[in-house]
């Protein structure tokens, strides 16, 4: 279990298989594009642990059979998970080769022109290192990302810039701890009466659905709302300012973190295990309306590691002057729940790089496989040391065999990372840290822990005080005898 | 047969007529009810009742129902709630029949019924433990400690009031805390609940501090479904608060509550005594009836209306007192009489405070009071700390008909009733008293036998009291002794016993009264609680001063008298210390001495 903890049974690593598919060329041609592609990769890689390997498919088919299947675990398959597939298309009137991603699908399209098929005898062709230029550069934010996790707080890789390396970290504090369940709630409060209803059923169904859906094979998802009237500010709270200049009321930015008053809005967490991520659209009251955040104009924010807010500002009906509408319909709702959708991602730790959604998501799945992995093995090392610390500490049967099952389902992960099988590795890794956890956290030896050995001590004082005084007497005595007879030694000496 | 009053009657027909013009949609009323009772007290009675459609109830989508409540009921797979904090006693000798026919209260300290969807008993109950300590955080009372003991399925003490689709697999299961102390600290989430959370609307007048200032409060919360017929299922939860309130205490300015004396030119003495003088006064009892207003007896006033509460035209404060009595309101309220000639309602202003005043003045005519259908009390009786009795009292007062009821009681396990003694005696108008076998009464018995640390008695009897008489039951019991950690720190203030629920069954309207008697509470033996310490004490002393002795043996020196005086006179310490030696052996004559 130490050796899990330290990181000498299993080193995580990160093949990545990238399809490429060239119809326009010959076979020969484009095996030597492989090949020296794969070069110009392994040059430029320096972090050892997460490295792509390129994989020739000319049926264009299969490729996007496997593309599919990518998204979805693939328990079936013995072969590692498709990460991207590269289409090599010959366009003419092309000077240098460009690249272009997909935006919801796993596919990356390069255009070259016909001209830079590298011939066979040509070392380093410009396409190969375009391409691995492009790909480098593509999965460089997730690269960084798990060197970060891996090596701990210091950055992973040195060609990382600081900059970048403070954002990711940010980021990953950010983020919520991986769970099995989130619960989402999204809720609607403003100071006064009105908006008192809001087409959230339709909202959620529309904007955010499809999301959730997208995120099935990493985590599941409950969606409860609510209407909150009558919430007002907290009194500690700094007030919102009107600003001229704007001709609205702005919230400074230090104050923002006391702009929830989680004293009053029932915010309670969720019932049911896993975590509550509270999504807040706040409608100003009409005289404080609109209201947005002083320093950059936003409208929305995020509460790391608890949810997001954002400042709704309704058109105020005319009809009688200044009050908000009552009813708030679905097409208010559309740059809410556009911020909220984006605010979901960044609370899950889903990296902002690339453009594409499904290959955010894999990457996704990689960094949570890397962090289960950690945290469960780390749980393990912290459980072993303290059994090794508190040898009296009784272990129940049931943590005994929920250390067994976190370790055969850690040493799977590990088996399924290196060979590719991502989404393999992440259900194991959710199976090892729940019953790390389980057994690290089980009632009957905590209990256990905290029988201080002071009670013990207090039982007895009435037994040790009459013993201990006669004997602490004894001593001084004999201590005065010692010192008398070597005194008069050194007297009698002298 | 019985009359019915007339302010319960009301009650009912008011929800009545609100149940039938409410299940259309999903919304939200409120309404306060107000009544000047007799010895200066006034009865208020918050009523707030919102709906929600049982498919965005279970979609998880909250609008009038509280989030919070609703995920608990779900996750506990309640299908109906009942709820129940009051504190008090409801003195129904001079206030008349129970507000909402005593269904909308509970005994005193916190009580509870839910009816929870299981496939059997034991998932039941882990739901329901589920339930209790959900509830105990989010209502901040100790509901988490309902646990088996405090847990009793009644047979037929309640019926199911929502419309459930099927009652098959639903478990009613009912837990009482009668040692609860009810206050503010409940007060809050209760009013989060609310749509309006006491920002305006008549729940903008709740104030902690009167609240539970007063002789009687029970607050109530209530779920469930309601499937009218052809309609879409809805969720209703409703929400109230009743509570009399000692005028004259309440009007004490907060700052400054210590009553003071009436000064002597303001009292009104009776001067046919023969000793009224100057200094001598014996008071008159007053003629008129006291006045009062929402803003002195409420400590604020009422902030509007809610703005969610429904439709125009809705009444939202009610007032009963007979129409001669003149009363004010704040400008833009609406009175609107009732033909009753004692009920007056008024619209309120949605914008603006509203206040109502009534002033004294010396009245011919007084709101009826009917009285109750039954009158009911127990008392533990009996002395020493091995047994005891219970003692149960019913009064028909009605000349014509008999009452029929269910008389549930749940006691704790460690007193253990035994039913084979127990005896009835009637006493009719003439005052003799009978005694008559106990199966005259009863006509049906649902007992459930303790068992010791796991479950509670539960007693339930069909009793019918004969008309114009009165009927006492009466059983002994044994006080089981408790280990020593089963007490409480205040172990000598007494166990409670929850308060027994009666349920009249033939009343006119079919609807269900409740009464519900006092908590009571019981004194067991307590043991000396220092006892354990004084043993360890005791033992180590005599374990200490057998080693000291033990120890002073070893250790001592045992020298000849020259070597001691050699040892000693060479220098002034030497002589000080033989000084000391021969002190200590004089005090110590026993010590050992070599001659």
């Amino acid at each position: 279990m130490v050796d899990w903890a330290d990181g000498k049974t299993c080193r995580p690593v990160f093949p990545l298989e990238i399809h490429v598919a060239a119809p326009g060329m010959q076979s020969s041609e484009s095996q030597h594009l492989l090949r020296t592609t794969q070069h110009a990769l392994d040059d430029l890689n320096e972090f050892a642990a997460h490295h792509l390997r390129l994989k020739l498919t000319n049926d264009t088919s299969t490729a996007q059979q496997s593309d599919d299947s990518s998204e979805v675990s693939n328990n079936g398959e013995e072969g590692p998970d498709t990460a991207l597939t590269v289409r090599l298309i010959a366009q003419d009137g092309l000077v240098v080769p460009k690249a272009e991603l997909h935006a919801d699908t796993t596919q990356l399209d390069v255009f070259y022109p016909p001209s830079q098929v590298p011939i066979p005898s040509s070392s380093n062709p410009p396409l190969s290192v375009f391409i691995a230029e492009e790909l480098q550069q593509l999965y460089g934010e997730e690269k960084a990302t798990v060197a970060h996790i891996l090596s701990g707080e210091k950055s992973g890789l040195d060609s990382v810039n600081p900059q970048f390396a403070e954002s990711i970290s940010r980021r990953l504090r950010r983020s919520m701890k991986y769970a099995d369940t989130y619960h989402l709630s999204f809720s609607l409060f403003t100071p006064g009466s009105e908006p008192s209803s809001w087409d959230i059923e339709a909202a959620v169904q529309e904007y955010l659905a499809p999301l959730l859906h997208a995120f099935a094979p990493i985590s599941n998802f409950t969606v409860d709302t609510q209407v909150q009237l009558y919430a007002t500010f907290s009194p500690m709270a700094p007030p919102p300012v009107y600003d001229e200049a704007e001709a609205a009321w702005t919230l400074k930015k230090e104050d923002l973190s006391a702009f929830v008053n989680a004293a009053e809005w029932p915010l309670n967490p969720s019932i049911g295990n896993g975590p509550t991520l509270n999504f807040i659209l706040y409608v100003p009251a009409p005289s404080q309306a609109p209201m947005m955040v002083k320093e950059n104009r936003a409208f929305s924010w995020i509460v790391p590691q608890w949810g997001g807010v954002f400042l709704l500002n309704p058109p105020l009906s005319p009809a009688d002057k200044g009050s908000n509408p009552a009813h708030l319909s679905q097409e208010y709702l559309r740059p809410a729940f556009m911020t909220f959708s984006h605010q979901l991602l960044t609370l899950l730790g889903t990296p902002t790089t690339p453009a594409s959604l499904p290959l955010r998501l894999q990457t996704l799945i990689r960094i949570r496989a890397a962090t289960l992995l950690l945290s469960a093995s780390s749980t393990m090392g912290s459980l072993a040391r303290l059994t090794e610390s508190l040898p009296s500490i009784p272990i129940p049967a049931t943590v005994a065999s929920s250390v067994s099952t976190t370790l055969s389902h850690l040493s799977a992960t590990c088996s399924h990372l290196r060979s590719g099988r991502f989404n393999d590795a992440l259900a194991t890794a959710r199976v090892a840290e729940t019953e790390a956890e389980r057994s690290f956290f089980e009632k009957s030896m905590v209990g256990q822990v905290y029988f201080p050995d002071e009670h013990k001590v207090a039982v007895y004082l009435p037994l040790l005080g009459p013993i201990g005084v006669p004997l602490f007497v004894g001593l001084m005595k004999e201590l005065k005898r010692i010192i008398a007879g070597w005194k008069a030694q050194r007297r009698a000496a002298a | 047969m019985t009359t019915f009053s007339l302010l319960s009657l009301l009650l009912t027909l008011a929800v009545t007529l609100w149940s039938s013009s409410v299940l259309a949609s999903s919304d939200y009323h409120e309404q306060l009810f107000l009544q000047p009772l007799p010895q200066s007290s006034l009865l208020a009675s918050f009523n707030f009742r919102g709906n929600t459609s049982q498919q965005s109830f279970d979609n998880q989508h909250f609008r009038y129902f509280p989030r919070a409540l609703g995920q608990i009921l779900q996750h506990a797979h309640t299908k109906e709630l009942h709820l129940r904090f009051s504190t008090g006693r409801w003195d129904a000798e001079s206030w008349g029949p129970r507000p909402w026919n005593g269904s909308k209260e509970g005994g005193t300290g916190v009580e509870l019924w839910a009816w929870i969807d299981a496939a059997d008993d034991e998932e039941a109950f882990a739901r329901w433990t589920t339930l209790t300590q959900s509830l105990s955080g989010l209502f901040c009372a100790s509901l988490n400690f309902v646990d088996s003991t405090r847990t009793t399925r009644p047979v037929v003490s309640f019926e199911p009031t929502g419309g459930h689709s099927s009652t098959d697999g639903l478990h009613l299961l009912h837990g009482i805390l009668p040692g609860e102390v009810v206050c503010t600290e409940n007060l809050t989430p209760f009013l989060k609940l609310l749509p309006c959370k006491g920002k305006t609307g008549i729940s903008s007048l709740f104030d902690g501090h009167k609240l539970f200032d007063a002789a009687w409060q029970s607050m109530s919360v209530d779920m469930r479904p309601i499937c009218p017929p052809g309609g879409e299922c809805l969720v209703q939860i409703e929400q109230t608060v009743d509570m009399v309130l000692d005028i004259e205490r309440s009007k004490r300015p907060r700052a400054n509550p210590i009553p003071r004396p009436v000064p002597n030119e303001q009292l009104v003495c009776d001067t046919s005594k023969p000793y009224n003088s100057e200094d001598t006064c014996y008071p008159l009892e007053k003629v008129t009836e006291t006045g009062w207003s929402l803003m002195e007896v409420f400590g604020r006033s009422l902030q509007g209306v809610c703005p969610l509460a429904g439709s125009d035209g809705e009444q939202s404060v009610c007032l009963r007192v007979p129409h001669e009595r003149s009363v004010f309101t704040s400008e833009n309220a609406l009175e609107i009489k009732k033909d009753d000639g004692y009920t007056r309602c008024f619209k309120l202003d949605p914008s603006s405070p509203f206040d109502l005043a009534v002033h004294e003045q010396q009245m011919n005519t007084r709101v009826p009071l009917e009285d109750p259908i039954l009158h009911a009390e127990r008392t533990i009786v009996g002395h020493g700390q091995e047994r005891g009795g219970m003692r149960i009292i019913f009064g028909n007062p009605s000349e014509t008909a008999a009452v029929d009821f269910i008389y549930f009681e749940s006691l704790p396990w460690f007193l253990r009733p035994y039913i084979h003694t127990l005896q009835a005696t009637i006493t009719g108008r003439d005052g003799v008293r009978r005694e008559i076998p106990a199966s005259d009464l009863v006509t049906e018995t649902f007992f459930r036998p303790a068992i010791d640390r796991e479950r509670g008695t539960q007693l339930e009897l069909a009793l019918s009291v004969p008309a114009a008489s009165t009927v006492t039951l009466t059983y002994d019991f044994e006080k089981a002794i408790l280990r020593y950690t089963e007490y409480p720190p205040d172990a000598n203030r007494g166990f409670n016993v929850a308060p027994a629920v009666i349920r009249i069954l033939n009343t006119p309207d079919s609807s269900p009264v409740y009464i519900r008697s006092t908590s009571l509470l019981l004194p067991l033996p307590t043991p000396d609680f220092s006892m354990p310490y004084n043993v360890i004490i005791l033992t180590s002393t005599v374990i200490a001063l057998g080693f000291g002795t033990v120890f002073n043996l070893l250790v001592r020196r045992i020298v000849s008298l020259d070597e001691a005086a050699a040892l000693g006179a060479q220098n002034i310490k030497g002589r000080i210390l033989s000084k000391l030696v021969m002190i200590r052996d004089m005090l110590r004559p026993k010590a050992t001495k070599v001659e």
